[in-house]
């Protein structure tokens, strides 16, 4: 990003030193991503209410604003002039720790994410493990919110959470093996470039034999950000609101900020990791013409319109069930798919060095 | 050194148990009623893996990235491991038949902890050393805990837990010692490294590192002073798996001690001299004399191992080929008189109260059960080490290169042990032919028990004869020099 | 300069927060200081350029074995006042075995000499940092001239897992269980049967 740096500098007129300028534009680069994914989740909360809506044979939000476009922010500010209740057993420090380390965590992880070739605030040689980490930690915000509410309740779903979590992200660890086989780079930008052309002018594994493995991706990511059919953690009927039940006013508004910036993220991952990213679906010379954001942008937004649709239409797995998922069939199923892409490779030489 | 491909022919045995093991495990799992074939299966596989190590030319082979070494040693080592891992899957097998518990894993774990005895057999580096000594012991400290519902065997296994951790951090820390102020953990770079270091010797660090070494790999062989788990344990564990703890490892565990002492540290060998002097006397006395008062048998039997493993250790203090063909020797016979009193302590069993233990519990043996009350005084007074038997030929060879390196202290205090040791174990004799019978044991009708028992107290009489004694002598001779040389 | 200041605030921190780790009142806290140590340790590795070593560091301690003591820890309800009495009476036997380890460590220390050109080994990378990623040399490293010790590793931990599955598992008696199987080859025709009943006959 030296070129947005340059014309800072030609803005301000002056040279500020080297570290600084660093500093300066890295803090920059930072602003120009997490703000529009903070706005992204305000209108992608009333994209998902205006999709159960549908699925309901309802209207859903649209008093506020043109179709309700602004319903998000009259919740937003509605919610922002409320009282923070802190319970009297709570560990004070912890219960406001939680949730802004589950926001912290869901925006993270867009440090990583390209959005066209050298796109990137850091375009790190091993952004696969990093998306990898940063994924997994998602379950801290939800076990200190859990303990530190000091609630049956909470602490039950903090515990569903954490074990639902560790599960999934053995089987998303396999899936991504095998994608990181298949391009030979940890690189978020080799992976992309690499899905060039997968099969028949097609752009992205997802039409390659990685298709199974997308499937298994596309579930955990259910999974890994508590979303139907994988609430378990808050699931309202049975431990009334789980890890959130203490929680009101603005530090409720961050656990939704965290959670839905990581469903943006997981979705943002699926179009990264299968769908070619940045890149047109098909290898053909005029559709680069439309820019690399535009793409990547209608995937996420095609798979987040898949969660909205698998939110209204799956009912919520029993906990059981939910570990027999995980452990018994996509463990063995990436496993035995992680042997079968690196024979693949091995055997006709396809093996990047 | 950076070869692509290693040469895997010098490890087909231990990478067919390693995959043997997994079949097993998967048959396993997914056939139902499955322990007879998995127990069999394991002992087949086992001496299919004897024969891939027979198979090996013995010619000193590196591989690996020079972790691993196949020579006349190894070769001869792994064929004790081997043949006492096999016996111990039969023993056991024919002892769940009887105590019920019966579950697949056993054979398993029974398999996989072989095969890290045999990784420790051949180690040629710390590294390895280590890996091997972890994957033998984590499966013996599962073995030892088996018996889940038993506050004994639990304890058992808790106890040889803790201390093996302790003494593998132990031995950690030698090694990154050693590492540190040599350089390398590769044995033959470490030899060279110190043959090099000229007069003034090796670094004090690395020193301290060998003799850490050296009270980690003691604590495995059970030589006083790190002794106090192994009669709990021998105790604690079900019989077939004592049977296993007390000859198997400490075959492994002894090969790898000598390689140690042999190949790396070999111009060491005034350092490590005293200390090893040092647990070998004090190891053959505390066998001889705590066993006197022990009435459980194989506590009895942990003594005795204490006391055996002190005379092993005689050989190594010579420091020659000739003190190393008497350890290997010792281990040989040593293997197969546990192995035969193990067999017959399995017999002592009766219709109500199960397995018994108690020596008090073998009187008038010799009028109930004839012929398992001679087994009994063979492997006794062989153990004890009475002249035409077995176990007086052990002593022989090790004590007759002590004497030849002119340590006559050494070799005076080892006969002494061996004498009040003849006490403890004639004393057996004494109650199973003088005292009042007691109840009668169930007869045993197990085939491969009673094969076994013959056949290991025919080879106890008959190691006299130089037609039987001399393949052992003869193997043990060109493997000693072998590695003695280097 | 910027990495120095980097340096020495992660590496404050994790000293801090490891301290921290064995002196909070709290075990919760405990672990919370001890993710904080994991992650002031990864900044430490991606200074180093060891960027691969930092993730999994993140991913496997942080993500999983801290979440895993967290877990535990949590639900305990491990009473420490009476845990700390103990400390109480071994303090001065632990001070001296510590001062003894200690004074053994200076000595062994003071015989240590570097072998000639270590200096110039340690601080360039093999292979060369700028010709492989150090995910690539660590590869190649694992699984060319340590695959012996890296498949043994993996029975290691196979038996650990056999171990804690013999020593724990319980088949328990009367469990309804779910078999999805079943339920999936259910059809129609094993439920219900359809029968034409005359009127005023039954069936």
């Amino acid at each position: 990003m030296g070129k947005y740096l340059d014309i800072f500098v030609g803005w301000f007129g002056y040279r500020l030193d080297d570290w600084a300028l660093l500093t300066f534009g890295t803090i920059l680069n930072i602003l120009v991503v997490v703000l529009p994914v903070l706005l992204a989740v305000a209108m992608i909360v009333w994209v998902d209410r205006k999709v159960w809506a549908a699925i309901h044979l309802r209207k859903g939000p649209n008093i506020v604003g043109p179709f309700g476009l602004l319903q998000s922010f009259a919740d937003g500010l509605k919610v922002f002039l409320k009282e923070t209740i802190i319970p009297a057993g709570a560990n004070k420090f912890l219960f406001l720790l939680a949730p802004a380390l589950s926001l912290i965590f869901g925006l993270v992880g867009w440090a990583v994410i390209p959005f066209g070739e050298g796109v990137v605030i850091s375009d790190l040689n091993v952004g696969i493990l990093y998306l990898f980490a940063v994924s997994s930690l998602a379950v801290y915000g939800i076990i200190i919110a859990g303990w530190a509410s000091n609630s049956r309740y909470a602490f039950l779903g903090a515990m569903r959470s954490a074990a639902q979590m560790v599960s999934y992200e053995v089987s998303i660890g396999f899936v991504l093996v095998c994608v990181l086989m298949c391009v030979g780079s940890l690189n978020l930008t080799d992976v992309v470039l690499a899905q060039k052309n997968v099969l028949f002018g097609v752009n992205g594994y997802f039409f390659s034999g990685l298709f199974p493995m997308f499937i298994i991706f596309f579930i955990s990511a259910l999974a890994e950000t508590n979303r139907t059919p994988f609430d378990l953690p808050e699931a309202e009927e049975e431990i009334v609101a789980g890890f959130q039940i203490e929680y009101s006013s603005m530090s409720m508004a961050l656990f939704y900020l965290g959670e839905y910036a990581n469903i943006i993220l997981m979705c943002g991952m699926m179009s990264i990791l299968f769908f070619g990213g940045w890149l047109p679906p098909f290898d053909w010379e005029p559709l680069y013409a439309v820019p690399g954001v535009i793409w990547l942008f209608t995937k996420m937004f095609f798979f987040f319109f898949c969660f909205a649709w698998v939110k209204m239409t799956v009912p919520r797995y029993r906990y059981d069930q939910l570990m027999r998922l995980g452990w018994k069939v996509f463990l063995p199923i990436s496993l035995v798919w992680v042997v079968l892409t690196s024979g693949y490779l091995v055997f006709f030489g396809r093996l990047a060095s | 050194m950076n070869e692509i491909f290693p040469n895997l022919a010098v490890a087909y045995g231990e990478i067919f148990l390693g995959i043997g093991a997994m079949a097993l495990l998967m048959i396993g799992v997914f056939k139902k009623d499955s322990v007879n074939l998995v127990s069999w299966l394991s002992a087949i596989f086992l001496v299919v893996a004897l024969f891939l190590t027979v198979a090996g030319t013995g010619d000193v082979t590196y591989t690996f990235n020079n972790m691993f070494v196949a020579d006349k040693f190894t070769n001869f080592m792994k064929i004790l491991v081997l043949v006492a891992a096999t016996l111990a899957v039969i023993m056991s097998r024919e002892f769940f038949r009887l105590e019920g518990d019966d579950r697949f894993e056993f054979p398993v774990l029974m398999v996989l902890s072989t095969l890290g005895m045999m990784v420790m057999v051949s180690a040629n580096d710390l590294m390895t050393l280590y890996m091997g000594i972890e994957l033998q012991s984590l499966a013996l400290y599962v073995l030892a805990a088996f018996k889940r519902d038993s506050e004994r065997s639990t304890e058992a296994g808790l106890k040889y837990f803790v201390l093996g951790a302790l003494s593998s951090g132990i031995l950690l820390y030698g090694c990154s010692l050693v590492y540190g102020f040599i350089g390398s953990t590769n044995f033959s770079a470490i030899s060279m490294a110190v043959s090099n270091m000229g007069e003034g010797g090796a670094p004090v660090g690395a020193i301290v590192g060998l003799v850490f070494v050296l009270a980690g790999l003691a604590f495995k062989v059970s030589a006083v002073p790190f002794h106090m788990w192994t009669p709990d344990v021998y105790e604690g564990s079900q019989t077939p798996v004592t049977a296993f703890f007390a000859v198997a490892p400490k075959v492994a565990a002894l090969a790898l001690l000598s390689r140690t002492l042999y190949v790396p540290f070999g111009e060491m060998s005034a350092s490590w001299g005293q200390v090893v002097i040092f647990m070998s006397v004090a190891s053959m006395i505390l066998g001889s004399f705590a066993a006197i008062m022990q009435s459980n048998i194989k506590r009895l039997m942990a003594y005795s191992s204490i006391g055996h493993v002190g005379f092993a250790l005689l050989g190594l203090i010579a420091g020659n080929a000739e003190g190393l063909r008497g350890v290997m020797i010792y281990m040989a016979i040593y293997l197969v008189m546990n192995v035969g009193m193990f067999v017959c302590i399995m017999c002592m069993r009766r219709k109500e109260e199960g397995m018994v233990e108690d020596i008090k519990e073998l009187s008038g043996l010799g009028r109930n059960h004839p012929a398992l009350a001679l087994a009994i005084s063979i492997f006794m007074f062989s153990l004890a080490g009475v002249p035409p038997l077995a176990g007086f030929f052990a002593k022989w060879y090790v004590i007759i290169p002590i004497v030849n390196a002119g340590y006559f202290t050494l070799a005076t205090i080892a006969v002494l042990a061996s004498v009040v040791g003849a006490y403890y174990y004639i004393r057996i004799v004494k109650i199973m032919y003088f005292d009042e019978p007691v109840e009668e044991f169930v007869a045993q009708k197990s085939f491969p028990m009673k094969i076994i028992a013959t056949l290991s107290a025919v080879l106890v009489l008959a190691f006299i004869v130089p037609q039987i004694s001399s393949p052992v002598l003869d193997g043990a001779t060109a493997a000693a020099q072998g590695l003695s040389q280097k | 300069m910027v990495t120095a200041i980097t340096f020495y605030i992660f590496a404050t921190i994790l000293v801090g927060s490891a301290i921290m780790v064995v002196f909070s009142k709290n075990p919760v806290h405990s672990v919370l200081f001890l993710i904080l140590a994991f992650f002031n340790a990864a900044g430490l590795f991606v200074l180093l350029g060891a960027e691969f070593v930092a993730m999994i560091l993140v991913i496997v301690y942080v993500g999983a074995v801290a979440v895993m003591f967290l877990f535990v820890v949590m639900m305990l309800d491990i009473n420490f006042t009476e845990l700390r009495k103990g400390v109480q009476d071994y303090l001065p036997i632990g001070l001296l075995i510590g001062f003894i380890l200690l004074a053994e460590m200076v000595i062994i220390a003071g015989g240590w000499t570097m072998t000639d050109g270590i200096a110039t080994a340690m601080t360039t990378a093999t292979p060369p940092a700028s010709e492989v990623t150090n995910t690539d040399a660590i590869g190649r490293v694992l699984y060319t001239d340590y695959i012996f010790l890296f498949q043994l590793a993996g029975l290691i931990l196979l038996v650990a897992m056999i171990g804690a599955i013999v020593l724990t598992h319980r088949k328990r008696d009367g469990v309804k269980k779910q078999n999805i199987g079943d339920q999936v080859r259910r059809r129609r025709s094993d439920a219900y049967e359809a029968v034409d009943v005359k009127p005023g006959s039954g069936i």
